[in-house]
């Protein structure tokens, strides 16, 4: 019963700055995830490709990276939910 | 026997281990696939002598396999022994860098060469084909190993071998019913095992792979069966209960026993309602007097459909059984080309049998 009052009289758990601060938070816990998913299957294939043939190097690491821009993306949209 | 056999019977063989991973494997087949011999180089190939074209293979992948070997063999037998390992070695990659059901997949499509080694064994004993022949034949793609192999081609008579092999799954029907001559028999018995035993590890397909891995296998089946059928429709054989045991079940569009019981013509109207007439109607003549041009417009519909599935399903099995069948076919041109420059056929009938996409 005390605690129960305790929550009561200092209002919701989570108030605009906590929202804020887990929006944040999802952004880049899920883009971080969707790159590092992408990543692992380029990665794979690039890894394949180059066991066979070194020349692919160039063309595998520019791949491989291209999905970090969602998590660059994440950074960005909570950056901007911070700062707003 | 027990310490040559590397792996345990079929029947305890569980399905194997570990996940598909399909990006690397399917990325680094088809860079393996971009290394085959591109069909500008059958032209110059052609105009080239054995040494010469060995010469030109040993600047290609079959570069380790050449050097190891030639200290051994010369001429067109080197460049044999040199295909068949190649043909072996780069299976057993393919098994090396797969897992799971792609790996299980493979392995089990690739008993065709334990069969195959196997008629070849038999049919070198009761032919009484030296060891060396023999071995020249031997492809060493599936389980046994080609020192298994060789120490059964040593072996005195067909008796012994069959003993050896007790082992396997092909023991009951070899011990039982070959007598040393009805070879054509326990081929067919043997090709009929190998489908069945296939259908049976696909099982009632659920998952993607497992059905278009059925679907290539009855393509397959059904070119094979075809080819059967016009070799025994011209010889004019007709009886239902001749025909129907030399059939393989499972195909995907044929219906075997209704087109066994058709006379010639009908046969060959039949067949103008399936989807492979298109590829065959251009070899379809009256007078067709040999099967080789069917047999390889089968090949080259076969060769093409993989392609265009392999490209319908990128990250699947197919791929890589694309690879699988480009790379058989390309070690069966080249072994055309050796042994047909070395019999000093002419140019026009070594083109003929090849297959080039």
């Amino acid at each position: 019963m005390v605690a129960g009052e305790a929550v009561m009289m200092s209002g919701p758990i989570l108030d605009a700055a906590g929202m804020k601060a887990l929006g944040a938070a999802l952004a880049i816990t899920v883009t971080g995830l969707a790159s590092a998913w992408a990543e692992k299957e380029i990665g794979t294939a690039a890894i394949g490709a180059m066991a066979e043939n070194e020349g692919l190097f160039g063309k595998g690491l520019i791949l491989t990276v291209i999905p970090e821009t969602i998590v660059i993306f994440g950074l960005v949209a909570s950056l901007l939910i911070n700062s707003a | 026997m027990d310490k040559i056999w590397g792996k345990k019977p079929r029947k305890s063989d569980k399905k194997k281990k570990g996940t598909s991973n399909y990006a690397y494997a399917v990325t680094r087949v088809r860079a393996m696939k971009s290394k085959l011999l591109p069909k500008e180089t059958y032209p110059r190939l052609m105009n080239m002598g054995v040494d010469e074209i060995t010469r030109f293979i040993q600047e290609s992948e079959y570069k380790n396999d050449i050097d190891e070997l030639a200290m051994k063999y010369s001429g067109a037998d080197l460049a044999e022994h040199a295909l068949n390992r190649n043909l072996a070695l780069t299976y057993a990659k393919l098994l090396l860098i797969t897992a799971g059901e792609p790996n299980y997949l493979i392995s089990e499509y690739l008993r065709r060469y334990d069969i195959w080694n196997i008629k070849t064994l038999l049919r070198g004993k009761q032919y009484n084909a030296s060891l060396e022949e023999i071995l020249e034949t031997l492809i060493s793609a599936g389980e046994l190993t080609y020192t298994t192999l060789s120490e059964l081609a040593a072996m005195e008579s067909y008796e012994e071998i069959i003993e050896a092999l007790n082992e396997t799954d092909y023991y009951p029907l070899l011990q039982e019913e070959y007598d040393g001559t009805n070879l054509a028999y326990i081929e067919n018995e043997l090709d009929k095992m190998y489908y069945s035993g296939l259908f049976g590890v696909i099982g009632k397909p659920r998952s993607k792979d497992r059905k278009l891995f059925a679907r290539f296998i009855k393509l397959e089946v059904d070119a094979k069966n075809m080819g059967t059928l016009f070799r025994l429709k011209k010889a004019g054989v007709e009886q239902l209960d001749e025909i129907m045991p030399l059939m393989i079940e499972g195909g995907l569009e044929l219906n075997t026993e209704k087109l066994a019981s058709l006379p010639y013509e009908e046969f060959v109207e039949a067949l103008r309602k399936t989807r492979y007439w298109d590829a065959i109607s251009g070899v379809m003549v009256p007078d067709m007097d040999s099967l080789t041009g069917l047999e390889c417009r089968l090949l080259k519909f076969s060769l093409e459909s993989a392609t265009t599935y392999s490209h319908v399903s990128p990250i699947s099995i197919v791929p890589i059984m694309d690879y699988i069948i480009y790379k058989n076919n390309e070690v069966n041109n080249l072994r055309i080309i050796f042994r047909g420059k070395e019999a000093g056929l002419e140019d026009e009938l070594i083109k003929d049998q090849l297959v080039v996409i």
